[in-house]
């Protein structure tokens, strides 16, 4: 079990091998869009490895990324779809965000990384904590960014309408993308000390 | 490594395309007539939230057929009863943001005069900025403004950062969202380009 752990921390995707960095980016101005998003990933990754393992001895290298390509976004649009009929809300705040899930570099990353060698449960698990250890960054500077940009969390105002009669405003700043780079550099920063790289 | 001959591997991609194809388009047909009713709920949803009825999606479809009837074939403009008890008239708005289109409804009323209120959506506006177009703090800012200037020209409703354009009056103009200038601009040309003030006389 322990094996899985690494992509919640010591190995995350965001933190420590500095994938899927853009989206993280663009889906981080509050924080239900970047909660769906994380469990969008999560599904197709977990999803893909898990197909692409079972697959893995059939697949002709030479065309690996090919057959690889094409099982994200069948993932993606199934997921997309998915969303459309019976989360037709959810589907409509992530907009374009579902379909460039296909360009997540942190997908491609664990199938050619993980799935090609490993048996399809590992696969599937190393999917999901891969997806959640993304999810795990995306919330938190969702949180922030959220909280400090427009006064709301989840669509509800937390910040009381005294403060901003007594003179506080929101941090307009934190809800352009320049400000996510800069948060998730921060907890990079806080959290490089306490990580071994490679270890 | 083991060797895959050429015959293989065109064999096998093909497969896997068609078999992947093959899903999809079933899960999306299949899929069809929910993704519609969804798709139709929300124009009914989004056109009577423009007449200030607050009305949620499930009970939208039986609600419009109550409230609104078509006035042209093509679906661009509605007569509509709206939340204050007059009737009003709802136009389809189209235009560009930033990312991709906007949309939306204007409901004016009967006499052509003044906007009764909007209702905005997008495909793709940056969350936190352009997106909050479709926010109630924006939309409500339309409610009770005048589509024609005090000399009686038609000017429709303007959206303006607060400062620029003195020319043009409090009662035509509602402000611009800061962060999301391209989207706001594309709120003031789908103002605009979409709502003639020959639209109104027809019906009168």
């Amino acid at each position: 079990m322990k094996k899985y752990l690494g992509p919640l921390s010591k190995d995350n995707p965001i933190l420590v091998q500095t994938l899927g960095v853009c989206s993280a980016l663009a889906v981080t101005a509050q924080l239900k869009p970047a909660v769906v998003m994380a469990l969008s990933v999560t599904v197709v990754c977990a999803c893909s490895n898990f197909f692409i393992s079972l697959m893995r001895n059939t697949i002709p290298p030479r065309i690996r990324i090919i057959v690889q390509l094409l099982v994200v976004s069948f993932f993606v649009i199934l997921v997309d779809l998915l969303l459309q009929s019976y989360l037709y809300d959810v589907s409509k705040m992530l907009s374009v965000f579902v379909g460039l899930i296909i360009t997540n570099c942190i997908i491609m990353g664990r199938l050619e990384a993980f799935a090609l060698s490993h048996k399809p449960l590992s696969s599937l698990m190393d999917g999901m904590m891969n997806g959640l250890g993304y999810g795990l960054v995306l919330v938190v500077v969702a949180f922030f960014r959220e909280l400090l940009g427009s006064g709301t969390l989840w669509n509800h105002q937390v910040v009381p309408d005294s403060w901003y009669a007594a003179g506080y405003l929101n941090n307009g700043l934190m809800i352009l993308p320049p400000m996510a780079l800069i948060l998730v550099g921060v907890i990079i920063w806080a959290k490089g000390p306490r990580t071994k790289v490679g270890a | 490594m083991k060797n895959f001959t050429n015959t293989y591997i065109f064999l096998y991609i093909t497969a896997l395309v068609v078999v992947i194809a093959v899903v999809l388009t079933l899960v999306y047909t299949g899929l069809a007539p929910r993704r519609d009713r969804n798709k139709q709920a929300e124009k009914c949803q989004q056109i009577l939230r423009a007449a200030g009825h607050d009305i949620d999606r499930s009970k939208a479809v039986e609600a419009f057929s109550n409230l609104a009837e078509p006035l042209t074939e093509d679906g661009q403009q509605y007569r509509v009863v709206c939340s204050d008890g007059t009737s009003g008239i709802a136009v389809r708005l189209d235009g560009k943001g930033l990312w991709g289109p906007i949309w939306g409804y204007a409901v004016v009323s009967a006499d052509g005069q003044m906007l009764k209120g909007v209702s905005f959506d997008h495909k793709s506006e940056t969350p936190g900025l352009g997106a909050k177009i479709t926010e109630g703090a924006f939309m409500k800012a339309f409610e009770g403004k005048k589509l024609y200037d005090k000399d009686g020209n038609f000017v429709s409703v303007r959206v303006l950062k607060p400062g620029t354009s003195p020319e043009i009056d409090d009662e035509n103009r509602v402000d611009a969202i800061s962060g999301a200038t391209i989207t706001s601009r594309g709120v003031d040309d789908m103002m605009r380009s979409s709502i003639h003030n020959s639209q109104f006389t027809i019906h009168n």
